[in-house]
């Protein structure tokens, strides 16, 4: 039992400021969630830090064709890209970062716009 | 009556199958497979779980405690293959144990070696392969280690529902987990030879040791997922990291059945995990399907460390490595 006490502490104080890998924490507009009016960007907010270097965000419509109008910036554990006026209906957005220890996730979701 | 209770019988073969090993976690697209304590997930990572304890009654006659505190270290050798170390320390209580008064000790020492074999990400589908080995001699005869190795090929695979239709994203969170691994006993029988101190008449005991198939599964509603990816409900923190849980654990003997039996023993295990950045804690009762597979309701829980997330740039990355963390999976993704 001893041994099980030290070598758990001695993890947790070695593994303090300890990063991880970067999940999708939360999202504007968010995950799943409908919008009355088009968004003029999609904000992601991860986790952990990342690479904005490294990282990247499509949007696409039903049919397949993007509607981001520039490429993915931020920085600390944001990440964001402007996107056209969205007309009615639904969005998919994919993501994929790279955390500051090196780690590569990624995901997506879908939103809607409309009434 | 250590000797002649059929379920302890087991003990050499049963145990590389047992719900006191620690188990890995894994990253397929979108999808978090997390440790899971009844049996392993599909997945190749640096890992570590210390401790998983647990405490139940066993399926002997008649039945004793047994409290078992054991720990688990994997480590990446490359990205897709892995090899873990668990050892597990017991406490039989009376009348449990050679003598029937109790025992504490080591059980056999594990090993396992693990090989991811395919991963797709847009499906959320893994499947590894693994040989486990049973060290035998390296654990304490008081508490049932048996003297021989004990072999079992496994079979690990993963699914998430995550590519249902969006009709169904009710559904979408839910995954499931397996794993089908045959035990093959490095000895056939055991022989015991003993002596009547009254008649002086040698009795010769032999056991056989059945070759057992471990089988099992995973049933998981993963709350992290709903968030980030079905549904941002607003829900708070402490429960979107929340991934409740159903296992089940099955040991059937399948040959060399003569003194074992054939009946099959195992747990199913209700329980919950919670995920932090680099850690988990998990708990889950432990339900025996029947009397030989133990006479009350036992308890596991375990704190697993995310070591390729605490330490991404030594301990927690594979020995031969890019220097990015992604998988190359052999068949493709």
């Amino acid at each position: 039992m001893r041994i099980i006490v030290t070598t758990t502490t001695i993890v947790l104080a070695l593994a303090s400021p300890a990063f991880a890998h970067a999940y999708l924490d939360h999202a504007s507009p968010r995950v799943g969630n409908t919008v009355a009016q088009s968004p003029r960007e999609i904000v992601l907010w991860f986790s952990e830090r990342i690479e904005p270097a490294f990282s990247s965000i499509e949007v696409r419509n039903e049919q397949g064709v993007a509607v981001s109008s520039g490429k993915a910036s931020g920085g600390g554990t944001q990440l964001r890209i402007p996107v056209k006026t969205l007309p009615p209906g639904t969005y998919k957005v994919i993501w994929r970062v790279l955390s500051v220890d090196t780690h590569r996730t990624q995901g997506d979701f879908s939103f809607r716009v409309g009434p | 009556m250590f000797r002649n209770s059929w379920p302890l019988a087991m003990l050499g073969v049963g145990l590389a199958a047992s719900a006191t090993t620690a188990r890995a976690h894994e990253i397929v697209g979108n999808r978090f497979f997390p440790a899971t304590l009844a049996i392993d997930d599909p997945g190749v990572n640096d890992e570590m779980a210390l401790p998983t304890v647990s405490a139940s009654k066993t399926g002997d006659n008649p039945s004793f405690k047994q409290l078992d505190v054991s720990g688990e270290f994997a480590k990446r050798i490359t990205e897709d293959f892995a090899i873990s170390v668990a050892p597990t320390w017991s406490r039989l209580y009376a009348p449990g144990g050679l003598t029937m008064n109790g025992a504490p000790g080591f059980q056999n020492l594990e090993t396992l070696f693990k090989y991811r074999l395919f991963k797709n990400d847009e499906h959320e589908f893994v499947m590894s392969a693994g040989l486990e080995i049973e060290w035998g001699g390296s654990g304490a005869q008081g508490v049932g280690a048996e003297r021989f190795n004990v072999y079992t090929p496994t079979i690990f695979f993963g699914k998430g529902f995550g590519d249902l239709p969006s009709s169904l994203n009710w559904a979408r969170p839910f995954a499931i987990t397996g794993q089908v691994g045959y035990s093959i006993p490095g000895v056939s029988k055991v022989v015991t030879a003993t002596v009547d101190t009254d008649t002086l008449e040698q009795d010769i005991d032999t056991e056989y040791i059945p070759r057992v198939l471990n089988w099992g599964a995973t049933l998981q509603y993963s709350m992290p997922y709903l968030k980030s990816v079905v549904a941002d409900l607003g829900l708070p923190d402490f429960i979107n990291r929340m991934i409740p849980i159903i296992e089940a654990s099955f040991q059937t003997p399948v040959s060399n059945t003569a003194t074992s039996g054939t009946v099959t023993t195992g747990t199913i295990n209700p329980g919950i995990i919670y995920t932090g950045k680099t850690y988990q804690v998990a708990i889950e009762a432990q339900i025996p399907v029947n009397r030989q597979s133990g006479t009350s309701v036992g308890i596991i829980g375990q704190l697993h460390f995310y070591l390729d997330d605490i330490f991404p740039n030594t301990l927690g990355r594979p020995i031969f490595a890019n220097n990015i963390n992604t998988g190359t999976p052999m068949l493709g993704r």
